[in-house]
C-alpha cells in the first residue's frame, strides 16, 4: 500500500468538491456524519461491505485531522490499531504512512502486551486518510452541516420504536435519505470550549459548533439518555523556543515496526525518524495551578473527565508534591511545533505561559496555540446493541466519543464496527457479532453496551480477560479471515495474504512438531542452552522453542533443511510456541462464553411479564440493561445463576417457536413481497 | 459474594500444574514449556446426603474423570467395563495412602448423567472418609470442586434432562446457591474468613500493580520497584498459603451438623425451648425480657442427625449496647441458619384467626428483617413456627386456633407446644425430625468439612497459579500477570469475584496515571 503515490493535496480537494457539487443522488445506503477517526473508518468500512455511502463533514479539509495528540497506538491501543487493520481499516496503514517515530512499547514485558506506537506527522496522516477515502469505490464525501435526523415510525418487523430515514442539511431544506445513519460527532454534540473564564460553543478550536438540532433530536424525539463528559488538550509550543538540551532524549526504535499486516516497512526511513523528549514538572507548576484556580472554569465543574489522561490541574491537585512527566513530541517533519503530552490545561492563556515557563527546558518557551477544555454530550452506550445501533431506533448507529470513549484508536475501532453493521443492515444482510473472546474490539463494544461508562472509556490490556490469546501479532489470524468470509469488510487481496500467512504458519508449526529428539541429542545440537530436562521422552522442536533462550533462528541454523524455509515468520513462531499451551487452556472457557453469546435475547422482550420465576430485582436489571445475549446477561451485576437458567430455558423455547414462524414466513415468500422477507432474514435469530 | 456457577465468566479456565511439579524450573537457566496440561475442567462433588448414612456417593464429570479413576482406584491398565460396579481400594494419588474400600463405576460419554465422562465412587459415609476422597480428587490435575448446580447444568446443556426436570432446574440451582451462600457466610464470619479476605486484598493489590506496570509504565512514572514489591508479596502469600494448607489443625472448631436457630421476640420462651430440647438447663431462663444476650449453642442428636442448636437474644430495639449486639448476632445467625424455629408466645396472638395469621406473617417478617429481599415468600423448609405457652390458653381456644391457622395460607408449618407442661412436644419433635432429615438429604447444607474441602482445592489452585507468576516473572510479564489473575480467580471462588474495574480503581488510587 505504501507503494501507492498520493495525489497532490490541491488536486485532491478539487476532486472532492467537484464530487460534492455534483451530488448525484439524494439517496444512499449509509450516511456517516463526521470525518474524524470514527467517521472515516465507518464510511470506508460501509463502502467496503458494499453500501453506497455518503460521508458528511463540516469541513472537507479537516477530514482525518488529529485533534489532540500527534500519535497513534500504545499499550492496549496498539492492539486496537492492529485489529482495525486486520479488518482492512485505514488507521494502521495511515500510521505507517504518517509515522515519524516508531516504537514498540512494553518490548520487555511479553508479546501479548506489546504496544506498537508511532508519533505522526499531522499533515501526512490527513493526506493519507483523504486520499484513501477518495479512492474508495461507492464512497462520496460531502461538505455540509447536518441540521437534523429524519425519523419516522418503526418498521413493525423489527424491534425498536423509531426508524431513521436520513438527514436534513443545514443550508435550506436539503434532504438526503438512507437506510442507515452513523453519527460520529466526537466532541461536537452540544460541545462547549473552556479557556480560563471564557466559554464558547464548539467541539474543536477553529471549527464551527455543530447544530443544536441533532442533539435535540437525540434527546427529545428519540428520548435517549444523554450524559456529559469533558476532556482537554495542551497548548502547542514553538519548537525553537524550547531548550531541548535540558530534556531527556528518547530515540525511536532503530527499526520501525509497521502497524499494518500489509506493510513490511514504514514510509519514514529508520534514520529519518524524529526523537521525543522527556522532562518533568516542578513545584512552580503546582503553585501556578493553585494560584489560578479561581480563573479556571473548566476545572471547577464536576463533569467527569478521564482519570487516565488528566489535565495538569487535576494531576497536581490529586497527587500534590510530586513531579509529573511531560513528553515533548514532534508534530510533523515540517512542523515547528511541539506537543507537550501531560500538560493539558484550561487556565487563561497568559497563565498557561507562566505555567510552562516553570519547567526549565521551557523557561523561554512561546505558546503557538493555547490549551483548552471541551465539554460535550454523549449517549449512554447501554442504549446500543452490540452492532452499535441505537436499540430504540432502527438504522441509527453511533461510534466514537459520542459513546463516551476517549482516544483515536477506540473511535476508529467503533467506527469500523458501526460502519460494517450500518452497511449490512442497509443491504439486508444478517447481523454479525464480534466477541470479547476474539478481539479487543469485542471487549470495547461489550464493555460499552453492557456496562456503560462513568468516565471517558479508554482501552487497557487489563480489560481483556483473554489477553494472552488476543495478541497484536495474531490479529490477522483472528480477524482477517472472519472479516472476509463472514463480515465482508476485507478485500480479496488482504484475505489472500492472510491465508498465505496462516498456511505458512501451519506448515512451520507442523515442521516444529515433526522434529523430535531426546534431551541429549538436543544438548548436542544446541550446546549453548542450559537444558535441564533429565527426561527419557523425546522433545519436539516446538517444545524446545518454548525455552526462554531458544530462538527460531537457532533452530533454523541447527536444522536448515527443516526450518530455513520458514524464516519469514521466525518471530511469530517463537511467540506462538510460548503462548500456545496457555491459549489451549483458555480455549474451553472461550468456547463456553461464545456458546452463551450465540444465544440472543430478543430486544423487545417484556421482562416484567415474562412467565418465568425471576425476582423483581432481576427483572429490573434486565429491563434496564436489555442484554442482547445470554452471555452479556451473565456478566451483569446482580443476575443470579438461577435467573440465567430460567432465561436460557425461555430462549430455547422461544427459539424453537421463532424458527417455526420463520419457516412459515419463508413459505409465504413464494407469494411475493421479497423485500419483507429479506428484512426478516436480517433479524437476529 | 455468591459462589456461583457463572462467576467464572470473566476468568480463564486455566488450571496450572499442581504443586507436585518440581519447582526446580525456577532455578534453571532455561525455562521449559508447561507440560501435561489438562484441556477442560473436570468437576467433582459429594452427591449423596450427609449425616448418618452408610454409603456416600462422590461423583466426577469431565475429561479428567478417567485419570482420576485410574490413579485413585489403582487401575493402571484398563478402565472397568462401563456402568459396572467394581470393588476397589481407593487411595490418594500422591501419597498412595488407602483412604477407603468401596465401589467405583465408570460411565463413558455420552451415556452418563452429564453426557461427559463420569465416575462415581461409592464410599463409606463417615465425614473423614468423604473429606479425604474429595481432597484426593482435588489433587488430580484438571479437577476442581463443582459449583452450585454445575452437574445439573452440564446435564441440561448436553440435553440429558427432560422437560419437567428443566423447569425445576432454576429453582434447584437457586436452592443450591442459597445453601452454599449460607455455608460461606458461616465460614467467612470467622477468623478463616478474615484470613481469606486479607489474602484476597493483597492479591488484588499485586494484580493492580502488575497491571499498572504493564499498561502504564512506558508513559508514566511507575518505577520497577513496584514489581519488586509484588515479588515480595507473592512470596509471602505463597509461604502463608503453604503453611495454611499444611496446617492439619484446621484453625477453627468445626460447627458440624444442621444449623438450627431459635429466634423470636423477647420472653417468647426461646431459652426454655432450648433447655427442653437438650434436656438440661443450658441457657438461663427468667421472666425478665432480654435475659439471653449472646448466642447459646448446643450440639444435639435428633433422630440420628447431627444438629447444632443455637438460642439467640430476643429481637427488640434496645438502648442497651450489650443487648443490641446480642440482637445483631441473633439476626446474623438467622441469616446463616439452615432452619429457623420462630418462637411466638401464644398469649400474645389475637383471638380472631384472620388477625392471628397476619400477626404471625408480620412477626415472621420482622424476624427476617435483615434478609436481602424482605418481600420474598418464606421457603417452607427453612422455617418452623413454634407457638409456645399453650398452657396459658383455654383448651377450646387452643383447638380452634390450630384448626384455623393450619388452614391459613402464607405460613410455614406450625407446632403448638408448652415448654412448661411439655404438651405438644412429641409432635414438635416429629416435625423437627422430618425437617432435619430433609435438610440432611441436601449434600450442601451443614457440613463445614465439605466447604473446607472446596476451599482447600481453590487455595491449592491459587497457590499453583502464584508459581506461574514466579516462573514467568523475568521472562514474560503478560504470562506472569496471568498467574496472578488465575490466583485471584481461584481465591475469588471463596471470597467473591473481582472484576477488571475493581483492579483499575486500585491502579488509579495508587498511581498518578496520565495518558
Amino acid at each position: 500500500m505504501l507503494r501507492k503515490k498520493l495525489p497532490p493535496l490541491q488536486s485532491f480537494l478539487h476532486l472532492v468538491s467537484r464530487r460534492s457539487n455534483h451530488l448525484a443522488r439524494q439517496q444512499y445506503d449509509v450516511i456517516v456524519v463526521g470525518g474524524g477517526h470514527a467517521g472515516t473508518e465507518a464510511a470506508a468500512a460501509a463502502a467496503r461491505v458494499g453500501a453506497e455511502t455518503l460521508l458528511v463533514s463540516q469541513k472537507i479539509h479537516t477530514i482525518g485531522a488529529l485533534s489532540c495528540n500527534p500519535s497513534l497506538g500504545g499499550v492496549g491501543k496498539g492492539q486496537l490499531v492492529k485489529e482495525v487493520d486486520a479488518l482492512d481499516g485505514l488507521c494502521g496503514r495511515a500510521g505507517d504512512w504518517a509515522g515519524i517515530h516508531f516504537s514498540v512499547l512494553n518490548r520487555r514485558k511479553g508479546p501479548a502486551v506489546w504496544g506498537p506506537r508511532a508519533q505522526l506527522d499531522r499533515q501526512r496522516y490527513r493526506e493519507f486518510i483523504q486520499s484513501e477515502l477518495l479512492s474508495t469505490p461507492r464512497l462520496t464525501v460531502l461538505e455540509g452541516s447536518v441540521e437534523e435526523l429524519l425519523v419516522t415510525e418503526a418498521n413493525p418487523e423489527e424491534p425498536g420504536h423509531h426508524r431513521v430515514t436520513g438527514i436534513r442539511l443545514a443550508n435550506g431544506s436539503h434532504l438526503i435519505s438512507a437506510s442507515s445513519v452513523v453519527l460520529t460527532t466526537g466532541t461536537f454534540l452540544s460541545g462547549s470550549l473552556f479557556m480560563g473564564q471564557t466559554t464558547s460553543p464548539g467541539g474543536r478550536i477553529g471549527d464551527a459548533p455543530s447544530s443544536a438540532g441533532l442533539s435535540q433530536t437525540l434527546r427529545e424525539r428519540l428520548g435517549l439518555r444523554i450524559g456529559r463528559l469533558r476532556t482537554g488538550t495542551p497548548p502547542r509550543i514553538v519548537r525553537d523556543s524550547v531548550d531541548l538540551s535540558l530534556a531527556d532524549l528518547h530515540p525511536p526504535d532503530a527499526h520501525p515496526t509497521p502497524f499494518s499486516f500489509l506493510n513490511t516497512h514504514t514510509r519514514c526511513k529508520p534514520e529519518e525518524q524524529l526523537p521525543c523528549y522527556l522532562t518533568y514538572t516542578t513545584p512552580g507548576v503546582e503553585r501556578v495551578v493553585r494560584e489560578s484556580l479561581h480563573l479556571n472554569c473548566h476545572i471547577q465543574q464536576d463533569t467527569k473527565g478521564p482519570r487516565y489522561c488528566p489535565s495538569i490541574e487535576s494531576r497536581v491537585l490529586r497527587f500534590p508534591g510530586r513531579k509529573h512527566q511531560v513528553w515533548l513530541e514532534p508534530e510533523g517533519v515540517t512542523s515547528d511545533l511541539l506537543y507537550p503530552q501531560g500538560l493539558s490545561m484550561t487556565m487563561p492563556p497568559d497563565t498557561q505561559l507562566h505555567l510552562i515557563r516553570e519547567i526549565p527546558a521551557m523557561r523561554r518557551a512561546e505558546i503557538h496555540t493555547p490549551g483548552y477544555g471541551v465539554q460535550y454530550d454523549f449517549v449512554c452506550p447501554t442504549q446500543l446493541s452490540p452492532a452499535l445501533q441505537v436499540k430504540s431506533t432502527q438504522g441509527l448507529f453511533l461510534a466514537g466519543q459520542i459513546n463516551g470513549t476517549t482516544g483515536y484508536e477506540e473511535a476508529a475501532a467503533q467506527g469500523l464496527w458501526a460502519g460494517v453493521n450500518a452497511a449490512r443492515r442497509a443491504l439486508c444482510m444478517p447481523a454479525v457479532a464480534l466477541s470479547r473472546t476474539e478481539s479487543y474490539i469485542g471487549v470495547l463494544v461489550d464493555d460499552l453496551v453492557s456496562r456503560g461508562v462513568t468516565e471517558p472509556y479508554r482501552m487497557f490490556t487489563s480489560r481483556a480477560e483473554f489477553r494472552t490469546s488476543l495478541r497484536p501479532d495474531n490479529a490477522d489470524l483472528r480477524l482477517t479471515l472472519k472479516g472476509f468470509a463472514e463480515v465482508g469488510c476485507v478485500s480479496p487481496l488482504r484475505y489472500q495474504e492472510a491465508v498465505r500467512v496462516r498456511d505458512s504458519l501451519q506448515d512451520a508449526l507442523a515442521a516444529l512438531q515433526a522434529l523430535a529428539l531426546s534431551a541429549p541429542s538436543w544438548r548436542k545440537k544446541l550446546p549453548d542452552i542450559g537444558m535441564s530436562e533429565a527426561k527419557s521422552t523425546l522433545l519436539t522442536a516446538m517444545d524446545v522453542l518454548q525455552y526462554n533462550d531458544v530462538s527460531f533462528e537457532m533452530l533454523a541454523s541447527a536444522f536448515p533443511e527443516c526450518f530455513s524455509p520458514h524464516m519469514e515468520f521466525s518471530q511469530r513462531l517463537k511467540i506462538e510456541a510460548v503462548y500456545r499451551p496457555h491459549c489451549d487452556l483458555q480455549r474451553k472457557e472461550i468456547e463456553r462464553i461464545q456458546k452463551e453469546e450465540s444465544m440472543s435475547l430478543p430486544q423487545d422482550i417484556d421482562y416484567f411479564s415474562l412467565p418465568v420465576s425471576l425476582s423483581q430485582e432481576v427483572r429490573e436489571i434486565l429491563d434496564r440493561v436489555r442484554p442482547s445475549t445470554l452471555g452479556a446477561a451473565t456478566r451483569l451485576q446482580g443476575i443470579t445463576p438461577a435467573a440465567i437458567v430460567h432465561l436460557l430455558n425461555y430462549v430455547r423455547h422461544t427459539g424453537q417457536k421463532e424458527r417455526r414462524t420463520h419457516r412459515n414466513r419463508a413459505d409465504q415468500k413464494e407469494e411475493g413481497d421479497e423485500k419483507l422477507c429479506a428484512r426478516h432474514a436480517s433479524l437476529p435469530q | 459474594m455468591l459462589p456461583s456457577i457463572y462467576h467464572g465468566i470473566r476468568r480463564a479456565a486455566v488450571h496450572t500444574r499442581r504443586t507436585s511439579t518440581p519447582p526446580c524450573r525456577l532455578l534453571s537457566t532455561c525455562d521449559g514449556p508447561p507440560v501435561g496440561l489438562a484441556h477442560a475442567e473436570t468437576i467433582f462433588a459429594l452427591s449423596s446426603g450427609h449425616g448418618r448414612c452408610g454409603v456416600a456417593v462422590v461423583r466426577a464429570s469431565g475429561p479428567a474423570s478417567a485419570t482420576a479413576l485410574r490413579c485413585m482406584a489403582g487401575l493402571t491398565r484398563s478402565l472397568p467395563p462401563p456402568r459396572t460396579a467394581l470393588l476397589r481400594s481407593i487411595s490418594d494419588p500422591k501419597s498412595k495412602e488407602v483412604l477407603d474400600r468401596g465401589l467405583v463405576l465408570w460411565f463413558p460419554a455420552p451415556h452418563s448423567f452429564t453426557g461427559e465422562d463420569c465416575v462415581e465412587f461409592h464410599i463409606h459415609g463417615g465425614p473423614a472418609v468423604i473429606t479425604a476422597v474429595l481432597q484426593a480428587l482435588g489433587s488430580v490435575p484438571g479437577m476442581r470442586p463443582a459449583e452450585a448446580g454445575e452437574f445439573t447444568r452440564r446435564a441440561f446443556q448436553a440435553g440429558k434432562l427432560g422437560l419437567t426436570e428443566v423447569e425445576g432446574l432454576g429453582d434447584l440451582i437457586h436452592a443450591e446457591t442459597e445453601a452454599q451462600r449460607r455455608q460461606a457466610l458461616r465460614q467467612m464470619s470467622g477468623e478463616l474468613g478474615s484470613l481469606y479476605q486479607d489474602w484476597s486484598h493483597k492479591l488484588k493489590r499485586c494484580l493492580a500493580h502488575v497491571e499498572a506496570f504493564i499498561d502504564f509504565s512506558e508513559d508514566e512514572l511507575i518505577e520497577d520497584g513496584v514489581l519488586n514489591q509484588v515479588d515480595r508479596s507473592v512470596c509471602d502469600l505463597q509461604a502463608e498459603m503453604e503453611r495454611h494448607l499444611k496446617d492439619e489443625r484446621r484453625g477453627e472448631r468445626l460447627r458440624s451438623g444442621v444449623q438450627v436457630v431459635i429466634a423470636g421476640a423477647t420472653n417468647a420462651g426461646k431459652s426454655s425451648l432450648l433447655n427442653t430440647l437438650c434436656q438440661r438447663p443450658a441457657a438461663i431462663v427468667s421472666p425478665i425480657a432480654g435475659t439471653t444476650r449472646d448466642v447459646v449453642e448446643t450440639a444435639l442428636d435428633i433422630g440420628g442427625f447431627p444438629v447444632l442448636l443455637s438460642d439467640t437474644a430476643g429481637l427488640r430495639d434496645s438502648p442497651d449496647l450489650v443487648e443490641r449486639e446480642g440482637v445483631r448476632r441473633a439476626r446474623e445467625r438467622v441469616d446463616q441458619a439452615d432452619l429457623t424455629l420462630v418462637v411466638v408466645d401464644c398469649a400474645r396472638l389475637p383471638s380472631d384467626a384472620m388477625q392471628a395469621t397476619s400477626f404471625l406473617q408480620g412477626h415472621l417478617r420482622s424476624v427476617l428483617l435483615n434478609q436481602e429481599q424482605p418481600d420474598t415468600v418464606f421457603p417452607a423448609d427453612r422455617f418452623l413456627l413454634v407457638l409456645n405457652k399453650t398452657d396459658l390458653l383455654p383448651q377450646e381456644q387452643r383447638q380452634k386456633l390450630v384448626g384455623e391457622l393450619r388452614q391459613a395460607s402464607g405460613l410455614p408449618p406450625l407446632c403448638l407446644i408448652s415448654c412448661h407442661t411439655t404438651e405438644g412436644l412429641q409432635n414438635f419433635l416429629t416435625v423437627l425430625h422430618s425437617s432435619v432429615k430433609t435438610l440432611c438429604g441436601d449434600p450442601l447444607s451443614g457440613a463445614p468439612t465439605l466447604t473446607q474441602a472446596r476451599h482447600r482445592a481453590h487455595l491449592q489452585q491459587c497457590f499453583a497459579a502464584l508459581a506461574q507468576y514466579q516462573r514467568y516473572r523475568n521472562i514474560d510479564l503478560a504470562l506472569a500477570a496471568e498467574g496472578v489473575r488465575l490466583a485471584l480467580t481461584s481465591l475469588g471462588r471463596i471470597t467473591g469475584r473481582v472484576g477488571a474495574e475493581e483492579i483499575l480503581d486500585i491502579i488509579f488510587k495508587d498511581f498518578c496515571i496520565g495518558k
